[in-house]
């Protein structure tokens, strides 16, 4: 038995290798076993890729298979498929029941039961079902980018002082902004980056205007075209034209056909408009609704005013009929009744401590004088016996100095002079009344007084004999 | 107040908001009464400028990219879309 290995031969088409094959069954070699051929089969077959295009009639995908089990039909023939796990997963595009689809793939036989399948590496929707498709998975795919987050979406700017408008220079849409625009909110500058909305070179356009609207400083771009048919509004579907508008440094506004259709750029844009006239509205304050918003403002700010004025007028009302103002020596209200208060009981306190004290006084002076008459009694007695004793004393005193004086006395009058010239003797004077005593006191002639008993007998000194020793003596 | 940049330098936008501001202020009626005069008076001037811009105003339109085909008045373009 030989065995032929088609993948060997590197025959040029699957044409080429039927015909080898079916060479060597009519060349009556030996048979092939079953398994031998269904290798041999598999092994040739590997090597040639084959693009079906058909729809999709039963699909067989339950968890735990490893691989998804489909077919593929025609109006005459059906093909069983299968698509391993991985693959399938990686297409990202479930399939479903009447799908038209392209699959690529190669033929295989499971030998154990003989039965072919078309082993699908990858497929791609077909028709105009591609094109939703793709928008679709391009939309999945930016949803999970997070570029259609609601907290991404940006608010408006209140009064945009420049809006830019990119879409098509031709047609009614550009009119129908601007137009719009000038009616709405002539204050603003717009800035229109007219630009093809159509064709394969669009989507670049359409980036190129973003940029230039947003290089130029316009606070807010409308961006859109009016309607046209799914293919013509690819354009704003295209990946690099929604993550323009999504990375866009300010809020862009779509208004991109008419009211059903919906694109990417429309789910990744702050604001969705469903027409370009739409989109200008959107941007734009209304002129009358801003001049009635202005009117407003006018009238709260008087009325604020006015009230204003008016509180700050019956405060000032308030005060001037204040009692303060009204009567100034209220304010002293309450010092003078401390006052009066204060006086009042000075008035009552003051006699009532005089009284008091007067008591007082009177009472000590009671006890005083009795205290006095306590004291003085007794030292009466005292004075009174001590007087007596002194009186008593006195006497004793005086008597003995009696006796002692008459003594004295009798004494003195037996010393006395007198006494003496009594007994006839007499006192010489000299005129000066010095006593003579000596012979030499006095000279022949001088004047004597010469004292007797009974009076004086002036003299004359007639002669002066001095005594001898024995014969001393006086004069006569 | 905290801009007193000339009225004439004031966007709209500038403008609207501190008459905005001012309107607030005032209804909060927290300011002496001096001051209050003072924002009314300058709300006054705002509403005045606001009112006058936009009634004044004609609309700029420059175009950046592309050549715009021939653009009607708005009565023109207003019966050809009716």
């Amino acid at each position: 038995m030989k065995l032929t290995d088609f993948s060997q031969q590197e025959p040029a088409t699957p044409e080429g290798a039927f015909q080898k094959a079916a060479a060597q069954v009519e060349a009556g070699e030996d048979p092939l076993s079953v398994s031998d051929f269904l290798n041999s089969f598999n092994k040739a077959f590997k090597r040639f890729p084959f693009t079906i295009l058909g729809e999709v009639s039963e699909v067989n995908a339950k968890p735990g298979y490893r691989a998804v089990y489909f077919t593929l039909k025609d109006a005459s023939a059906s093909l069983s498929c299968l698509m391993w796990n991985e693959r399938y997963q990686r297409i990202g595009i479930p399939l479903a029941v009447g799908m038209l689809v392209e699959v690529k793939g190669r033929v295989s036989v499971y030998a154990s039961k003989g039965r072919m399948n078309f082993d699908v590496e990858s497929y791609s929707l077909a028709g105009e079902g591609n094109l939703r498709l793709q928008v679709d998975q391009l939309a999945r795919k930016l949803q999970a980018d997070g570029l259609m987050a609601p907290e991404k979406k940006r608010p408006l700017p209140t009064y945009p002082s420049t809006i830019g408008v990119v879409t098509s220079p031709r047609g009614a849409a550009v009119h129908d902004v601007l137009r719009t625009l000038r009616r709405r909110f002539p204050l603003a500058k717009v800035l229109v980056a007219g630009v093809p909305v159509e064709g394969p070179q669009a989507p670049e356009w359409l980036v190129y205007g973003l940029q230039m609207a947003a290089y130029n400083s316009a606070e807010v771009i409308i961006f859109g075209r009016g309607g046209g048919s799914f293919e013509d509004l690819m354009p704003f579907n295209d990946e690099r034209v929604a993550r323009a508008v999504a990375t866009c440094p300010v809020p862009v506004v779509t208004g991109i056909g008419h009211e059903p259709d919906t694109t990417i750029s429309d789910m990744v844009a702050d604001l969705r408009a469903s027409t370009p006239t739409a989109a200008a509205e959107a941007v734009a304050p209304s002129k009358e609704a801003l001049g009635l918003n202005l009117s407003a403002l006018g009238n709260r700010m008087t009325a604020a005013m006015e009230r204003s004025l008016a509180l700050h007028r019956t405060k000032l009302q308030r005060f001037a009929l204040m009692p303060l103002f009204q009567e100034p020596g209220r304010l002293f209200d309450n010092e003078a009744l401390t006052l009066d208060n204060l006086s009042d009981r000075l008035a009552r306190a003051l006699p009532a401590a005089l009284g008091r004290d007067r008591q007082a006084t009177e009472a000590l002076q009671d006890r005083l004088v009795r205290c006095a008459a306590l004291f003085s009694a007794p030292q009466k007695a005292t004075l009174e016996r001590t007087r007596v004793q002194l009186a008593a004393l006195g006497t004793n005193l005086t008597r003995r100095f009696k006796a002692e004086a008459a003594l004295n006395a009798a004494r003195l009058e037996d010393l006395s002079p007198l006494s003496v010239l009594a007994r006839g003797f007499s006192v010489a004077r000299t005129q000066e009344g010095a006593v003579v005593s000596s012979v030499t006191q006095v000279s022949s002639g001088q004047a004597l007084s010469i004292l007797v008993t009974d009076g004086t007998i002036e003299s004359t000194v007639a002669a002066i004999r001095p005594k001898t020793s024995a014969q001393e003596g006086a004069v006569k | 107040m905290t801009e007193q940049k000339p009225m004439e330098e004031l966007s709209f936008r500038e403008a609207m908001t501190q008459l905005e501001g001012i309107v607030s202020l005032l209804e909060s009626n927290t300011l002496e009464l001096e001051d209050s005069l003072k924002n009314y008076e300058r709300g006054v001037a705002l509403l005045a400028s606001l009112q006058k811009r936009l009634t004044a105003a004609d609309q700029q339109v420059q175009v950046l990219v592309g050549e715009l085909s021939s653009l009607g008045s708005d009565a023109e373009q207003d019966t050809t879309l009716s």
